[in-house]
């Protein structure tokens, strides 16, 4: 069977490639506009995020950096213009179909939010339960299990969040944002409780839950950690979407002087 | 992490059990041991409404009571008594009996003979007395009216009086003013008592509310992670409803308990006055009056946290 290739082509050293067909945006953003009175936290942005890659968010403090993933998790509505969550209209979804949107995007917050009276499994395996409850006990349990393990706490489930470093309880929480396949995950300055080297082993995590194809978007004032993965980064500026670097061409970066 | 975690398949005949077993502890068991924690807070509610239901239960049966009063003191009032001369003619009286017979205003006519009054009066406390005093018999025969409407009672007053069988000294027992001024003495009671529940009816859900907007921020880690991980909103919002619902309910079963439980005292220990005082009461009445505030304690108490739900928890 011929395989499918997209119309264009790249004439590359005389020779006409076939190139593959992009994906379809997972996210897509279309001239979004959000305003607190007078004051726009996010204008006139325009952005696609593809399943299977990793992005970073970056800017100064109070750039639009948080508005921005809660207009993508409709925490919030943008003022104008169109927000696309995998095939969900997020701009003009309802407040009681909200539900459906937050079971497509995993969150992790730089406070973790986990809760202190359920263990690591408990809490990833409440995440399971809450939303779907013909999840039995024993699946939600082996299922969060399989996500520990796969964040490295495969051997840590029973312990209880104050029983777990910052790193680990992060991990915990990106076990509980991806437990359900969700086909995006957003991070809010993830590593912003974290030293250097537990904060490169969780950006680490996140490149292989890209890898596996889900769409991550990760804001992070961390200079370090977005010049050595070389990820594509989408720059903001007093909400204005100033710079979007493909991966590989992550360059000196201007905001760092706002920052 | 696609490819990491193995999808769910749900067997048909365990989703049943699993959907009950999950429901029970994330719904109502999470709003139990919400419930058993925040007492001190709920403590108020409770005793505000049990307060507030126990009233509703005790004027709910006495406006029963008085309703029945009403229905009974509105009969006998539009039941209008014709008395007649010693000396009219039977046809003369058979013929008014018909006339207001076919008036359609009127349900039905007694005739009643002198004899008959006499014995009437001869079971009526204190009368017997008088109906001995005498030789002769002192009661008059009447015409009974059972007049359909107690509106038309004055009409047909008026048209009777004139006739020439009706005594012309005291033509008629009607007293046009006594049912008007039971009734406004009803009206009087009825209006107060409405006022006084929904003023106890307000401060109840005003304290539930609260006690409720204070389980929302005890437990409000908890619902910003359900809220994030796509947890459908009646399934945030559900233990609080069902909290309120508990409190509802301990409060309605309490208040029904002393509501049923004071009627029934009032039944066996003085029967015959009880049956005067509140007519219509009986033991069937007051389980569903008992089982009624229960219900009302349940949607007042659901219905609180409804209402706190829409004004303190964030979507």
């Amino acid at each position: 069977m011929a395989p499918v290739f997209a119309t264009g082509a790249v004439v590359a050293n005389g020779e006409v490639r076939p190139v593959a067909p992009e994906p379809p945006a997972i996210v897509e953003l279309i001239g979004v506009t959000r305003t607190y009175g007078s004051r726009a936290a996010v204008d006139q942005v325009d952005l696609a995020l593809l399943p299977g890659k990793l992005t970073f968010l970056v800017g100064p403090s109070g750039a639009g950096k948080t508005t921005l993933l809660k207009l993508i998790n409709r925490e919030i509505r943008p003022t104008s213009g169109e927000v696309w969550v995998a095939g969900i209209a997020a701009h003009r979804l309802k407040t009681t179909r909200v539900a459906t949107l937050r079971r497509r995007v995993g969150v992790v917050f730089q406070d973790y939010k986990l809760l202190p009276r359920l263990t690591a499994m408990e809490n990833v395996a409440f995440g399971l339960q809450v939303v779907d409850l013909r999840v039995s006990d024993q699946e939600a349990r082996e299922r969060a299990l399989d996500a520990l393990d796969a964040v490295g706490l495969g051997n840590r489930g029973g312990a209880f969040p104050n029983e777990l470093s910052g790193g680990q309880q992060q991990r915990v929480a990106i076990a509980r944002a991806v437990v359900a396949q969700p086909p995006v995950l957003i991070a809010d300055e993830p590593t912003g409780n974290l030293d250097q080297e537990t904060a490169l082993e969780i950006m680490d995590l996140f490149e292989d839950i890209a890898a596996w194809g889900t769409a991550v978007l990760v804001a992070t004032h961390n200079i370090d950690i977005v010049t050595r993965h070389q990820r594509r980064v989408v720059t903001l500026v007093d909400g204005r979407l100033v710079r979007d670097q493909p991966e590989g061409q992550t360059g000196r970066m201007a905001w760092l002087a706002l920052s | 992490m696609a490819g990491v975690v193995v999808k769910a398949h749900f067997r048909r005949h365990h989703v049943v059990v699993v959907v009950a077993s999950n429901l029970v502890r994330h719904v109502f068991g999470d709003a139990a041991r919400s419930w058993i924690r925040n007492i001190g807070s709920t403590a108020p509610a409770l005793g505000s409404m049990t307060l507030l239901l126990f009233m509703t239960g005790f004027v709910g049966l006495m406006g029963f009571a008085l309703h029945n009063l009403e229905q009974a003191q509105a009969k006998e009032a539009s039941l209008l008594h014709v008395y007649l001369r010693d000396d009219a003619p039977e046809p003369d009286v058979m013929a008014l009996k018909n006339q207001l017979a076919a008036d359609p205003r009127v349900a039905h006519v007694i005739y009643v003979t002198k004899d008959q009054a006499l014995a009437r009066a001869q079971s009526i406390p204190g009368l017997p007395e008088l109906a001995n005093a005498s030789e002769s018999n002192p009661f008059p025969a009447s015409l009974d009216v059972q007049v359909k409407d107690i509106k038309d009672v004055g009409a047909i007053d008026a048209f009777v009086r004139d006739n020439g069988v009706v005594d012309p000294l005291y033509p008629t027992s009607y007293d046009k003013g006594s049912y008007q001024r039971l009734q406004a003495v009803l009206l009087g009671a009825g209006i107060a008592g409405v006022a006084f529940v929904g003023l106890l009816g307000f401060v109840a859900v005003t304290v539930t509310m609260n006690s409720i907007k204070a389980a929302i921020h005890s437990r409000r880690d908890e619902i910003t992670v359900m809220q994030l991980v796509g947890a459908p909103r009646w399934m945030v919002r559900g233990p609080f409803v069902v909290e309120g619902a508990i409190t509802g309910a301990l409060a309605g079963a309490v208040a029904g308990l002393v509501t049923f439980g004071l009627a029934m005292a009032g039944i066996a220990g003085a029967s015959g006055s009880f049956t005067q005082f509140a007519p219509g009461v009986t033991t069937t009445v007051a389980a569903i009056a008992a089982a009624i505030v229960l219900g009302v304690g349940l949607a007042l108490g659901s219905g609180s946290s409804m209402l706190s739900l829409r004004r303190h928890m964030e979507s």
